[in-house]
């Protein structure tokens, strides 16, 4: 079982990664398993809980559910890539500044999620951004913080969003 | 420095949660290459009689290194949690373990799993309250309950006498006043029968560990289990038989908990296959199995009556409660007591002054369904709905505010609760007023949204602290000037250890980022019980304040005998000590720790590379035995109280709940750290809003949970929750006099008023009287429909 690797390349934050993986193993045991990229995380296994949300070429996807071969040619986007020699993304800064995260468990989708947002919508209302992240749970914050956290971004708290940030 | 309590201190935590660096349990696979896995064969049968188990075929699969069943040997499976229990010979719930497998891969662990071929002869079996009470189920749980011997936390004085069915595993009772002379008293009386359904805490996380085999032959164990030394520790020594000395715990970041993860199932298993193998192994629940073989809440039933004066004065409570409690054998430490105690926070159950007219009659009752254990609120949300929904009757009957009558009955600091306990902090009647002020409870909403008609409503509640445990601290003061703390409290999210270093960085007159906090590792840091009951900031934060008083006071001592000085002369602010009586006014305190030399070593004094220590310990004092009435002047030990009050929408022709504005209020005592506090409300209120209008466990033919995944179990998404402006957080505190700075828990009390209040508003949105929980589209539309068919026959 699983014995029966395959060569599939992509670019994993900005790097070209070459993996050997069966072919039905999904981007999330990828990611996890081979890359060490552990920022993304397992929740349901079914698309339903957002934790392990990555941007797959900007798109908010969750790999929890995307095989490696439908990833395999793409550019892929996780929660270790955000932050750079400039400092934390500023939806990063702002999930700290507005206590948007407790156990932290869904944070790392939220954020992806909360960049795929913006990116494709910087001036996103309230209702645009609650229903981009109807695909992502949390327990803990009941989202009030997360949603501040993300108008903050797009209001210019942490700079010019479109100049600094935005990524088409 | 100005005071850090109650400022808005950032989360030491945040920054490896935003990066991903943060490791939690799970992340830990990918450091043991050559780890093997664990899996299990589970019942798909509520209630069965095992007639074999060949694990022959699987046992042959090359890679597979144990096999355990429940007849393995020399295992008291009496001693263990009750959902790590294997069936040996029935099986009690589907979903439970018959068989484990490690091998030396998952996919190998699987495989054999499915060559495991078990006979079953499918017996009847019983899912919920109503059939398991009857003198004569079809289902007997635990046929050996009056013989048995004590289990896994069990109480002997719990032991249930008069069992109206043998599915009845353990009782309290209470009485307090005179309830039928009170009763027969009142101008009114209001009585009903009220139930909630049985759910998952779900967190993110689904329960994990990892064990490794170490070479001496003890065991290190990472998992997101709660209770590093008290739970599992403590667990795994006893039940195991294992020395203290030779067990490790550890525990990285949670991905939540919410009670959920007290419980040391995966714990025990993993240390057991872990020794069986003498190699590391894992095991992580798939989502279906934290529904189905994870501890669920406990449901309560409740049948109450108040009996009231005309001015709204409640003067007694018969009150009759039920946990559900699953396939628990044995007896347990879920008699009735739990979750009845929420009655007895808010309300006098008397005129002010007088002796509470209390009667309380609480049982559990087991069912062939996942075994109980603890949620949030620890059954009072269960407990203390229909108290509120009769609450909110009585205010109708009266043609008095929900509010008023609250407020008439609300008891004041200083009074004796039903129990005999003396109140020493209670802000509700603030907390109510807030959010009813908030939302305008006693306004009538403009019904302007169609088919979706409008109400509002509100409620109260309050949660005992059980005071069980030490919890234990130790602050260094490094020779360099910077500070470290050593706890070993559940960091579930909740933010407790942001709110402890900030208690450490406050007493040394530092910011919060001087402070370095090191957590739960059994090896390094010192006891805690666990982080239940909201006790963390309470229990611990005393235990910190004590280890900084111990850690300065030293300090101070061998300042001042630098400078020949008394050390009351002595003021430390972080690194610089502040002298009076001498010529120095003013000294860095690291250049007063002298370099380690042949010429200035010695047995005393401040030396580089030497820490100065101070260890706290903190341990609520003891309760005090109850009386034959149940009654004692120390039960519990302390009350957090929360009030809640919404505006909804409900949808006339499909019965859809949804909330449209919610206010919520806390009384935290004094708060450490206010913005914390203020994400415990706002979670804890989404939560409910959850458990109260969508979440419970649905269950197939055979007795299987049917909708164990997120995509069949719907929990409470953003679109679930009102509008930013809509939702509205205060804090009213009332200062606990032996809480650190005044402060208390709170994080349980949040869930309690929220579904009473939503089913208040339901009520004065479209006319139906909700008896229970999930208020989902489909009972209301049903109690819609027979309301409409009432009015329509008359």
């Amino acid at each position: 079982m699983y014995e029966e690797k395959m060569r599939f390349e992509l670019t994993v934050n900005g790097k070209r990664q070459v993996v050997y993986a069966h072919p039905s193993k999904t981007l999330l045991e990828v990611l996890r398993e081979e890359l060490n990229l552990t920022g993304t995380k397992r929740g349901c296994d079914d698309s339903n809980c957002g934790v392990c949300t990555v941007l797959l070429d900007g798109k908010a996807v969750k790999s929890c559910t995307m095989l490696i071969v439908q990833a395999a040619g793409h550019k892929v986007t996780t929660i270790e890539g955000l932050e750079t020699e400039k400092g934390l993304h500023p939806l990063q800064q702002a999930f700290i500044d507005h206590f948007a995260v407790q156990c932290g468990f869904c944070t790392p989708g939220m954020i992806l999620t909360a960049k795929a947002i913006l990116d494709e919508n910087p001036d996103a209302t309230e209702d645009e951004i609650r229903e981009g992240l109807h695909g992502n749970l949390c327990r803990c914050t009941g989202y009030k913080s997360i949603v501040e956290a993300i108008e903050a971004v797009r209001d210019g708290d942490y700079g010019d969003y479109v100049i600094n940030w935005q990524e088409v | 420095m100005e005071t850090l309590i109650g400022k808005g201190e950032k989360r030491i935590d945040a920054y490896d949660k935003v990066t991903g660096k943060g490791l939690y349990a799970s992340d830990f696979d990918n450091q043991f290459p050559n780890m093997a896995h664990i899996k299990a064969k589970r019942s798909p049968y509520a209630h069965a009689k095992i007639l074999k188990i060949d694990t022959a075929e699987a046992q042959a699969l090359e890679g597979v290194l144990y096999i355990l069943t429940g007849q393995e040997p020399g295992i008291d499976w009496d001693q263990y949690p009750k959902a790590a229990v294997l069936a040996t010979d029935r099986t009690l719930w589907a979903g439970q373990a018959v068989a484990l497998v490690a091998a030396e891969t998952e996919e190998l662990a699987e495989k054999a799993v499915e060559l495991i071929h078990v006979e079953y002869e499918v017996l009847p079996h019983v899912l919920d309250y109503y059939e398991a009470i009857k003198p004569e189920p079809a289902a007997v749980i635990d046929p050996d309950y009056e013989t048995r011997d004590q289990g896994f936390q069990d109480r002997p004085a719990d032991r249930a006498t008069n069992r109206v069915s043998p599915n009845i595993v353990g009782a309290f009772y209470m009485n307090s006043g005179d309830v039928e002379e009170a009763m027969a008293k009142a101008d009114v009386t209001v009585e009903g029968e009220f139930w909630v359904g049985k759910k998952t805490a779900s967190p993110l996380e689904c329960a994990n560990a990892i064990c490794r085999y170490d070479s001496d032959g003890g065991i290190t164990m990472w998992s997101n289990g709660a209770g590093v030394h008290g739970v599992i520790k403590q667990g795994i020594c006893r039940i195991l038989g294992m020395k203290e000395a030779y067990v490790r715990v550890i525990q990285p970041y949670m991905g939540g908990s919410f009670g959920s993860r007290l419980n040391p199932y995966i714990e025990i298993l993993t240390a057991l296959m872990c020794l069986k193998t003498k190699r590391t192994v894992r095991f992580t629940f798939t989502r279906k199995e934290v529904f189905c073989s994870a501890p669920s809440n406990w449901p309560c039933i409740t049948k109450i009556k108040l009996g009231a004066k005309k001015d709204g004065t409640v003067i007694a409570n018969d009150y009759y409660l039920c946990e559900e409690i699953g396939a628990a054998l044995n007896n347990t430490f879920f008699s009735g007591r739990l979750s009845s105690s929420g009655a007895a926070p808010c309300y006098r159950w008397a005129e002010k002054g007088r002796t509470s007219n209390m009667r309380m009659d609480t049982y559990a009752v087991s069912t062939n369904t996942v075994p109980a254990a603890e949620y949030r609120g620890l059954g009072c949300p269960e407990a203390e709905f229909g108290i509120e929904c009769l609450m909110n009757r009585l205010a109708d009957e009266l043609h008095m505010s929900p509010v008023e009558i609250r407020l008439k009955n609300i008891i004041d600091n200083g009074e004796r609760n039903c129990y005999g306990e003396l109140i020493t902090s209670i802000g509700l009647k603030k907390c109510l007023q807030a959010v009813a002020d908030e939302i305008g409870v006693e306004e009538e909403p403009v019904q302007d949204m169609g088919v979706w008609k409008k109400g509002r409503g509100c409620a109260v509640g309050g949660k005992q602290n059980t005071p069980l445990g030490r919890s234990e601290a130790e602050v260094w003061y490094n020779s360099d000037g910077t500070i470290q703390l050593f706890i070993s409290c559940d960091e579930n999210g909740m933010g407790a250890t942001t709110a402890m270093t900030q208690i450490v960085a406050d007493q040394f007159h530092v910011p919060i980022t001087a402070v370095r906090t090191t957590k739960g590792d059994t090896a390094i840091t010192p006891y805690d019980n666990y982080s239940a009951s909201s006790r963390t900031t309470y229990n611990l934060g005393n235990a910190v304040l004590a280890a900084c008083n111990e850690c300065i006071a030293k300090l101070k001592e061998e300042i001042a005998r630098h400078f020949g000085l008394h050390p009351s002369k002595v003021e430390i602010e972080g690194t610089t000590a502040y002298l009076k009586g001498t010529y120095v006014q003013e000294v860095n305190i690291p250049s007063l720790f002298v370099p380690v030399g042949m010429f200035t070593q010695g047995n005393w004094g401040l030396q580089q590379g030497t820490p100065v220590k101070g260890h706290g310990i903190y341990c609520p004092a003891p309760i005090h035995q109850w009386d034959k009435n149940g009654l004692s002047d120390r039960v519990w030990n302390w009350f957090q109280y929360s009030a809640a009050a919404v505006e909804v929408a409900v949808n006339e022709e499909t019965g859809e709940i949804k909330v449209l504005r919610v206010a919520s209020s806390a009384d935290t005592g004094n708060p450490i750290n206010p913005k914390l506090v203020e994400g415990q409300i706002v979670g804890g209120v989404h939560m409910a809003i959850g458990f109260s209008t969508m979440e419970e466990h649905l269950y197939n033919e055979n007795g299987e949970i049917a909708n164990c995944n997120f995509s069949d179990y719907r929990l409470p998404g953003i679109l679930q929750m009102p509008k930013n402006e809509d939702v509205h957080a205060f804090i009213n505190p009332d200062a606990l006099p032996d809480g650190p700075f005044g402060a208390k828990g709170m994080a349980e009390s949040i869930t309690i008023p929220v579904g009473p209040a939503i089913a208040e508003a339901v009520y004065k949105a479209v006319g139906v009287r909700v008896t229970g929980y999930p208020m989902t589209a489909e009972r209301i539309l049903a109690l819609i429909k027979e309301k409409k068919a009432k009015e329509a026959a008359k």
